[in-house]
């Protein structure tokens, strides 16, 4: 066994000198900034809107990259070690990432779920179970108020010299929130009420359903696990009939052949439906683009849905 | 500790752990009943979900385990009968689990973020952050503490049933006439793996025990010879691939668990390639000799048969020799050479001779080759 134990050692060699040569040392920081780590892309634009300059913030999750599908790189593990915050949305949207920021929070490493700052009674239940809530809060803009105030006291109360710096860059954006909200509201209400009907193919569109008095159906549920069954497509087909529904909505981090089918569904009964969107849902579009802020991202998503609708449907 | 140092040391430990039960399960042909059970844990997960209703309830894990369990008694199970192989065995026991799983979805929970991924499936990346803490004192990774049970489990019980375990592997007939009970050793083999397998996933993930548990196994089985060398050579293999595949995920910020998985798929190329023997750059220059040595002994004998004949100045001659023997002139000349080297071939101007050394080669090819005709 000589030969083969010196090709073994070879690669061994080869790897702790790969290893040694990359290690690099933990930067001190020195521009006196916040590190902040965010799981999607949505949590991480809250954190820079009330963070501003005083805060350095990356988000794990890329643009379009879907929550569930998220792995990490070693660069991550860094990005975490070195992080004085880690926020998360939390409500199991990170799946098991949410249960180690968690046990993390509670070995004193301070993280924070901004989705568990809704107070629980505006939170939906997930039908039938127990402790168990839908985690996409953001869709609500009234709802993610409560996130950000969440997340400004965290950041006053952990970089106190600051705390006034981040309390007004908050009113400032409550307002911007405020603003955006009604926003939605007024091109909702552009709309008669018998038309609001919102098709996606994943349920995360709940929370805005709720607050803005829309009918809304997603194909698939909330796990990813789930296919579609048959009966949810053609139930889903006969309704889309039913009410002449003009456009269903693709979203940007789900893939559309589930929309597809349902779009098959519907032309066999002899009507048409349309493939609008995409809607962003989990993940913001990518930055410099009108979806690349959250508020860009809910004022795009009200203004796609409603131009797709407007249009009367045509058998 | 560095976080870099606890996941390295956490790979090494998953590689150890699942090495051991992976060589046995490749050598009986069940490589893939990792993979199958990382399907099947499905249902008990389901089932754990709807009797708890919350996704964090230790006992969503625990009937993880017990499906895996599930899964390869039902495998042993079909195998036994022995009108399946074990390929179909596990082709056709884990789909139903997985799909019961799903259907219990579908029927039950769909509203609810519930899939593997999202309760069982660790995270090599995040071993650091999720911790022991005992009366404040700081007792490194859970995960660390895990493996180090399990592979101290898989040693133990490897280590007292090793000869038991080696003859049912390979003869289980033979291990039933000496009084063994192979069933019930495939059996707890299996059970030792399927908890291998569901501690490990929730510790580290899928994908990084799946490779772990069938690639330094397969590599070790290309170099090894004995049962002992390729017990140690697949625990080795294991361990080298997770430093070099941290070092590429270092590099490209990629992930952790998959550079190491994509490793120990290189390290089995590698071995492939150039093992020594049975490799197949071995193999090709082995081929290569082959050839040589047939055509120089083709050349000997042509030059031997001729030697005395009156031709010969024709036969030996460098211009005659590629028609005779149809080899390019090139061909004709590295075979020249091969022979001048080994001293049985000498060039008188354009004739080829044969030297008394090579004369003698050449006569003891014809006794070998028609020891009939000699007397």
């Amino acid at each position: 066994m000589g030969r083969p134990r010196s090709y073994l050692l070879t690669f061994g060699l080869a790897g702790i000198l790969l290893l040694l040569t990359s290690c690099q040392a933990t930067l001190p920081r020195e521009d006196g900034r916040l590190r902040i780590v965010a799981t999607t892309s949505i949590v991480a634009d809250l954190a820079r809107q009330l963070g501003g300059e005083a805060v350095e913030v990356t988000a794990l999750m890329g643009p379009g990259i879907d929550p569930h599908l998220y792995r990490a790189s070693e660069g991550d593990v860094t990005r975490m070690q070195q992080a004085d915050l880690v926020l998360y949305n939390g409500l199991h949207l990170e799946g098991k990432m949410g249960d180690v920021f968690e046990r993390m929070r509670a070995l004193g490493r301070p993280s924070l779920a901004i989705a568990e700052c809704v107070p629980d009674s505006l939170l939906l239940r997930a039908s039938g179970y127990g402790g168990v809530y839908d985690p996409h809060v953001w869709m609500d803009v009234r709802r993610w108020q409560y996130a950000a105030r969440c997340v400004a006291e965290t950041l006053a109360r952990m970089d106190t010299a600051r705390a006034t710096f981040y309390r007004n860059r908050l009113t400032a954006y409550l307002a911007e929130l405020e603003a955006t909200d009604a926003y939605v509201r007024r091109q909702s209400a552009t709309l008669p009420p018998d038309r609001r009907v919102l098709i996606t193919s994943h349920d995360a569109f709940r929370y805005f359903g709720e607050a803005y008095g829309w009918e809304v159906h997603g194909l698939l549920g909330v796990s990813t696990a789930a296919e579609a069954g048959t009966a949810d497509v053609q139930a889903l087909a006969e309704f889309i009939v039913a009410r002449r529904v003009p456009a269903i909505f693709v979203e940007s981090s789900v893939p559309e052949r589930y929309l597809r089918a349902l779009q098959e569904a519907v032309a066999a009964r002899g009507f048409s439906v349309r493939l609008a969107g995409p809607l962003y849902s989990d993940a913001l579009g990518d930055p410099g683009t009108p979806a690349g802020t959250y508020t860009g991202m809910i004022r795009t998503n009200i203004d796609t849905i409603v131009e797709a609708l407007r249009s009367i449907a045509t058998p | 500790m560095s976080p870099a140092l606890e996941i390295l040391l956490v790979a090494v430990l998953t590689a150890a752990a699942c090495a051991l039960p992976g060589a046995f399960l490749v050598l009986r042909r069940m490589s893939l009943v990792s993979d199958a059970i990382s399907h099947a844990v499905l249902p008990g997960i389901v089932i754990g979900f709807l009797l708890t209703e919350n996704l964090q309830h230790p006992l969503l894990l625990v009937l993880a385990g017990a499906s895996g369990l599930l899964t390869v008694y039902l495998i042993e199970l079909l195998e036994k009968t022995g009108r399946l192989r074990e390929d179909a065995a596990i082709g056709l026991v884990f789909p139903a689990l997985f799909s019961v799983g799903v259907l219990l979805i579908a029927q039950l929970a769909d509203q609810v973020h519930l899939d593997t991924d999202a309760v069982l499936l660790g995270e090599l990346a995040f071993v650091p952050f999720d911790r022991l803490q005992w009366q404040g004192i700081d007792l490194g990774p859970r995960a660390l503490w895990t493996m180090a049970g399990l592979l101290l489990m898989n040693v133990l019980l490897l280590w007292l049933l090793y000869k038991e375990l080696t003859l049912a592997t390979f003869d289980a007939a033979a291990a039933a006439v000496l009084g063994f009970r192979p069933i019930l050793l495939h059996y707890l083999l299996m059970g030792l793996v399927a908890v291998t397998v569901v501690a490990a996933f929730h510790a580290v993930g899928a994908i990084l025990v799946i490779a772990l548990m069938i690639g330094p196994p397969a590599t070790a089985l290309l170099l090894a010879r004995r049962m002992p060398t390729y017990l140690l050579l697949s625990l080795l293999i294991g361990a080298l691939s997770a430093l070099p595949g941290y070092g590429m995920a270092r590099v490209l910020d990629v992930s952790i668990a998959g550079s190491m998985a994509t490793m120990v798929g290189v390290l089995f190329g590698l071995v492939w390639l150039l093992a020594p023997e049975t490799g197949l750059l071995a193999r090709w220059r082995r081929h290569r000799r082959q050839q040589l040595d047939f055509a120089l002994d083709l050349l000997l004998l042509h030059l031997l048969h001729h030697e005395h004949q009156p031709a010969a100045t024709v036969e030996r001659h460098q211009d005659t020799l590629p028609a005779h023997l149809n080899w390019t002139s090139e061909r004709l000349n590295i075979i020249l050479a091969e022979g001048q080297r080994r001293g049985w071939l000498q060039r008188k101007g354009p004739e080829v001779h044969l030297t008394p050394a090579g004369r003698a080669r050449a006569t003891q090819l014809v006794e070998t080759l028609a020891p009939a005709r000699s007397p």
